[in-house]
């Protein structure tokens, strides 16, 4: 791995390639470049995940040129992808580095320690949602404990705009979390649920399940679990499964006409 | 093209959670929760998710300002000190030590803080010493 990146950045393949390193003993994201071709040596995959590519992103917002490499993982793959669709990165100024990747539904093992599920504590499993759930277990609670249970865990929220902020398909300039009209600000929680269901709607056909969202809640909520639903539902609808391809989302075509029936809701 | 990730501290309060700063081209441009640090699990607050913005702020302070005329106004490190010192013996002199308070804060060091509280106790003269965290 080591000597591909160096190989790469010596012929011009990538011009930066993120990746790895250790500092001050933690593993960290790092920019390797041309000028500075014996640190690949440190090129190490890590086991705490960050997501290289929304740095990607950023990087290419300022130089549209630039060919970078990336370490990826299963799910910086799957937000590639999204990335590529909604033309936020082109495929061609990109080359990766695939290594072996964390627990999702997609996938099974995977080597990030950071994402094995912590067991839920007993309050939460009793009055709360248990992060572990799978949608179909979340949905067999009857409809009022389920939505007490669900607005338990929403009513903690900080407000801290950490879900947002660490999503590697969340790249809008303006943000409907930050549009007054729709939230209102100046309190802590946020109006619950819509300030989560404002960002789930926005999720569907977007969120590619990697957990980091999670991974940044500091009061736990099962944003992951909430998210899946809103994908199940594009995956049903329009059998749309998000960052599994390059092909068009079915959210940024416009059609002629309403093929879908009307639902009830 | 210059892209770095740099391991820090948030400044913001005493807790001491670990951040990555992300700088491109010499500018800081965003805040990361550092994953493996031990204080906070790569979890922040909202202040620490935007910890680049107060850096980065047109509003930020860049020199000491005195109030000439009723208007803050630039001014040097040797005015401003000189000032404050005047001021302060002024008012020990007329009211005694403990007319003055001093408060300490979360975002500057462990030894900055402990001169800030020799510098009430020695200097001035009064115990009337506080910290920010505790208001």
């Amino acid at each position: 791995m080591q000597e591909q990146v160096r190989e790469w950045l010596e012929q011009g393949k990538v011009d930066i390639f993120l990746g790895y390193k250790k500092i001050q003993g933690h593993p960290l994201p790092h920019c390797f470049t041309r000028d500075n071709l014996d640190e690949t040596d440190d090129l190490i995959v890590g086991n705490a995940r960050y997501s290289l590519e929304k740095m990607a992103t950023k990087i290419a917002t300022e130089h549209k040129e630039l060919k970078i490499g990336l370490l990826v993982r299963d799910c910086n793959q799957r937000a590639l992808n999204v990335l590529y669709v909604w033309n936020q990165l082109r495929p061609d100024n990109i080359e990766t580095i695939s290594v072996n990747c964390c627990p999702s539904k997609l996938k099974e093992h995977g080597d990030c320690s950071y994402l094995e599920p912590e067991k839920a504590a007993p309050l939460k499993m009793m009055i709360g949602i248990d992060n572990n759930m799978d949608v179909k277990a979340a949905e067999e609670f009857g409809q009022e404990d389920r939505y007490k249970r669900w607005m338990y865990e929403l009513q903690k929220c900080l407000k801290c705009y950490g879900c947002r902020d660490i999503c590697p398909v969340c790249f809008c300039k303006e943000c409907s979390l930050e549009h007054t009209d729709l939230i209102a600000t100046g309190s802590v929680p946020p109006e619950v649920p819509i300030f989560h269901l404002v960002r789930a709607v926005h999720m569907g056909g977007r969120c590619i399940d990697c957990g980091l969202c999670e991974d940044a809640c500091p009061v736990d909520i099962p944003l992951r679990l909430l998210y899946r639903k809103v994908n199940d539902i594009v995956s049903d609808v329009f059998d749309y499964k998000t960052g599994t391809s390059v092909d068009q989302s079915p959210f940024n075509m416009l059609g002629e006409e309403v093929t879908l029936e009307p639902k009830p809701i | 093209m210059d892209f770095k990730i740099i391991p820090s501290v948030c400044s913001y309060c005493g807790t001491g959670c670990g951040v990555l700063f992300q700088v491109m081209d010499g500018r800081l441009v965003d805040t990361l929760p550092m994953k493996t640090h031990p204080v906070n699990e790569g979890k922040l607050c909202i202040k620490g998710w935007n910890l680049h913005e107060h850096v980065v702020s047109d509003k930020r302070l860049t020199s000491p300002m005195l109030k000439k005329n009723g208007h803050l106004q630039e001014a040097s490190w040797d005015d401003a000190i000189q000032t404050a010192v005047e001021k302060l013996k002024a008012i020990i002199e007329a009211h005694g030590p403990d007319s003055v308070g001093v408060l300490a804060s979360a975002k500057i060091t462990n030894e900055e803080n402990y001169l800030v509280q020799k510098f009430a106790r020695a200097v001035i003269g009064t115990n009337n010493v506080d910290h920010c965290a505790r208001l």
